[in-house]
């Protein structure tokens, strides 16, 4: 194998060694308990981060993200505390994260304000009205049965992995076989060569952001259900996350690259370094600045495949 | 029946006139040439075609029927495609990709027929024997590559006539040859193409017939054959010369400019010419010519591979502006909003900023002696404004320029290079700006003036170089005449004697 595609691979042969590091390393590593942990610590995140990364291709971003789980769960979890079913209660929250992103979109392409400004702006205003809405308190009585989305198990394996498959498949096909997907990397590629093509660029750019915000919601009514509460606080600094996890994957912020396998792998090896650091008792503090540290590590190697291949 | 009729196109940029009556008759089967000096219009007409930008008024037929584009899909949905100076592709995507970008085929909810697409990309590259692949990613691509792709875009949407921006600026000879063997090939096929250019000599064999414009107005058009070049010259330059200004030259000092051997391949190659002090010496030649490179080149913005620059006795090592503010060579850059002027900071600000140390007292910057060395500027250059505090950026654009120069004069510069000094200002202003180059000169200072005014170059400076393909191609007297800069500038062969 080249060198050049051995780096390509790099975030794929990490996240290996990693895992491989803490079988060797913790006796309790690879048991179903610790890895059905490990997958239900990275779904919110990695849910998230399959939006971010449509986000991210065409050159935007989004820093709302945190505030839009928090305002996803909370509706959908009143929803069910009123008594709606739970169906509706989860459909509720995805929905008012497709809301949200909407709204994103809609001031990011109308306004022609920059994605980081409308976001960091939108990002107080989600927020804001969430503890406007819930007075700060959040929101406990939840139907048992809701516990299943964040919680429960499917054919052996917990069941936001299937949700998270299920989406991970979903964004996949949108970015690789249809005209959303390729109009979503011509905008982040060179936005003016797509509008000199005849690309609707507002619509699919608001579009981008209402699927990510619909996935947001989604991420939303999980953390709600693995916490059994709509918490109106939930969601702080998840947004850097998110981004961390599509960066490590091969996303450039510059647009016009990334791709649903190097989300996931990226958010896998967030959440591996730090189920590892518990195992192995490594202090939060600790696990913080090593998380950091990957990030920049991971983003060096890919501008340095860039750098090489240009000059070839 | 022509494919394309243009009459009497106008269009206004904020006031400025870019075309008052722009004509043009586009046959299916031919080649047609575009031509005339920098900012005749040429592009605007283009853009107009291509849907790009929308004229103020005129007739546009397209196949005998009136047409108006709004965007450019319109112009591409009729038959209209445009091949781009600076490419207009998505350099993430692939040939293929980039070739059916905007129309892509598609099943029911946007699903694309991946194969499908990539098949008739490679069938249609294979068709021209084009160097190039379906599935390799445009940014990978040379220059010449990326117009294949975007030719190969026209092809693929069965456009009717092309319309080719100067697209051999860029290109090495080899890839200019294919260029030419694919425009003959498209006419062959019965497609209109036509061709902005400069550069005739080479165009003579491919093209059937030429339109000239000069100041937003259409001159001449008819066949290229019958054409000598010395007709067509005349056609090109014949602008209205009103009386700017006329200086008389002292006797020229010391050297304070010397350049030797200057390349950086392929903008720049072996220039060689030094300026005395007292001189205002012009500096002419087309758009990409490299005038601006050689500017940035001398100030150090961008590396030199060879020669060297010697300013008043003093060697620049290349490669920093701050050595050559040292030594005593400034650049006023031709767009000062962005590189000339910190349109944030206030007159005075500006002034000083090159000249901090004049104006600070142990480390912190005396707002006092800033404003009193704006002040002074403010008389000697006769700067137009309120007080010295007011934003720069608020400035017209004369009175901006003039801060530029207060700030290097403040800096006792030797050698001034004005990259297009009266670009976007007005008439008195720019009566200024030449009276403050003479008071330079006079004062023992060298002017290097680039312009792509062809009569503010005869009535300004002493003496003409003229550029052409990132060479010096020669060197004329001050009362020299358009035709012999345009001569130079454009052409390959040598000015008669």
């Amino acid at each position: 194998m080249s060198g050049k595609n051995l780096q390509r691979l790099l975030p794929l042969l990490t996240l290996t060694a990693l895992f491989i590091a803490l079988w060797i390393a913790s006796p309790t590593f690879l048991t179903q308990r610790n890895l059905s942990a490990v997958i239900r610590q990275t779904a919110v995140i990695n849910v998230m981060a399959l939006g971010m990364t449509l986000i991210i291709i065409t050159g935007g971003i989004d820093l709302s993200v945190g505030a839009i789980l928090a305002m996803g769960g909370l509706f959908g979890t009143m929803a069910m505390e009123r008594g709606d079913p739970i169906w509706i209660g989860v459909t509720i929250g995805v929905l008012t994260g497709a809301a949200c992103g909407l709204l994103n979109g809609l001031l990011i392409t109308r306004l022609k304000i920059a994605p980081f400004i409308v976001t960091l702006g939108t990002l107080g205003i989600f927020r804001g009205v969430t503890l406007i809405v819930s007075n700060g308190l959040p929101v406990h009585r939840l139907p048992a049965g809701f516990s299943v989305l964040g919680d429960g198990k499917l054919l052996g394996v917990p069941f936001v992995l299937w949700v998270l498959v299920a989406c991970a498949v979903v964004v996949h096909v949108i970015l690789e076989h249809t005209k959303l997907g390729r109009y979503t990397f011509a905008i982040g590629s060179n936005e003016e060569a797509a509008r000199y093509a005849g690309v609707p660029v507002a619509f699919h750019t608001t579009a981008v952001y209402a699927i990510g915000g619909l996935l947001t919601g989604l991420a939303g009514m999980i953390e709600a259900s693995r916490l059994m509460s709509g918490q109106p606080t939930a969601g702080q600094g998840y947004e850097l996350q998110a981004i961390a996890a599509v960066v490590i994957g091969g996303g450039s912020l510059r647009g016009g690259e990334g791709s649903v396998p190097g989300t996931l792998i990226g958010a896998f090896i967030m959440g591996l370094l730090s189920n590892g650091a518990d195992l192995l008792g490594i202090s939060p503090y600790l696990q913080q600045a090593i998380i950091g540290a990957v990030i920049i590590v991971a983003v060096f190697v890919d501008e340095v495949r860039k750098r090489r291949m240009q000059s070839a | 029946m022509s494919l394309l009729e243009l009459r009497g196109i106008e269009k206004q940029f904020g006031g400025v006139t870019a075309l008052r009556r722009g004509s043009l008759e586009v046959a299916a089967g031919e080649v047609h040439l575009l031509m005339g000096e920098n900012g005749a219009g040429k592009s605007t007409l283009m853009k107009i075609v291509a849907g790009l930008i929308e004229p103020d008024g005129g007739e546009f037929l397209w196949r005998g029927q009136p047409q108006r584009f709004r965007r450019p899909a319109d112009a591409a949905a009729v038959g209209i495609a445009m091949v781009h100076q600076e490419s207009l592709l998505a350099p993430h995507l692939t040939v293929a990709e980039n070739m059916f970008l905007g129309r892509e085929d598609c099943a029911p909810m946007g699903w694309m027929k991946r194969r499908r697409m990539r098949e008739r990309a490679a069938r249609i590259i294979e068709e021209h024997r084009f160097p190039i692949q379906a599935d390799a990613r445009v940014e990978r691509l040379s220059p010449a590559g990326r117009q294949l792709v975007e030719i190969c875009r026209a092809l693929v949407q069965g456009s009717s006539l092309l319309i080719f921006d100067e697209p051999t600026s860029s290109l090495s000879e080899a890839e200019t040859k294919e260029v030419f063997r694919l425009v003959t090939s498209l006419r062959e096929r019965g497609m209109g193409v036509i061709y902005i250019t400069h550069r005739l000599e080479e165009l003579r064999s491919v093209g059937d017939r030429v339109t000239v414009l000069r100041d937003g107005e259409t001159v001449h058009s008819g066949a290229l054959a019958k054409l000598t070049i010395a007709q067509l010259i005349r056609h090109m330059v014949g602008r209205e010369v009103s009386s700017l200004y006329s200086r008389s030259p002292g006797t020229p000092g010391e050297e304070v400019l010397r350049v030797e051997e200057l390349s950086n391949p392929p903008l720049l190659n072996d220039i060689s010419f030094s300026i005395r002090a007292g001189e205002i010496v012009g500096l002419a030649g087309l758009v990409g010519a490299g005038r601006t490179e050689l500017c940035r080149a001398l100030f150090g913005i961008d590396p030199v591979r060879a020669g060297r620059v010697t300013v008043a006795g003093r060697e620049l090592h290349g490669g920093s502006p701050r050595d050559a503010v040292r030594a005593g060579l400034v650049l006023i850059p031709e767009d000062r909003q962005h590189s000339g002027l910190a349109r944030g900071l206030s007159i005075a600000q500006n002034v000083a900023l090159a000249n901090l140390p004049a104006v600070s007292r142990g480390g912190l910057v005396s707002k006092t002696s800033e404003m009193a060395l704006a002040e002074k500027y403010k008389k000697k250059l006769a700067i137009r404004m309120d007080s010295p505090r007011q934003l720069a950026g608020r400035l017209s654009g004369g009175n901006q320029q003039k801060v530029v120069i207060a700030k290097w004069l403040a800096r006792g510069a030797r050698v001034f290079l004005f990259d297009e000094p009266t670009r976007g200002i007005d008439v008195g202003a720019k009566q200024e700006v030449f009276q403050i180059m003479d008071e330079l000169a006079k004062g023992g200072a060298g002017v290097l003036m680039v312009s792509s005014e062809l009569p503010e170059l005869l009535q300004v400076p002493d003496r003409i170089l003229v550029m052409r393909q990132g060479r010096l191609v020669g060197e004329l007297p001050g009362k020299t005449t358009q035709e012999e800069i345009m001569r130079l500038a454009a052409f390959e062969k040598e000015p008669a004697a």
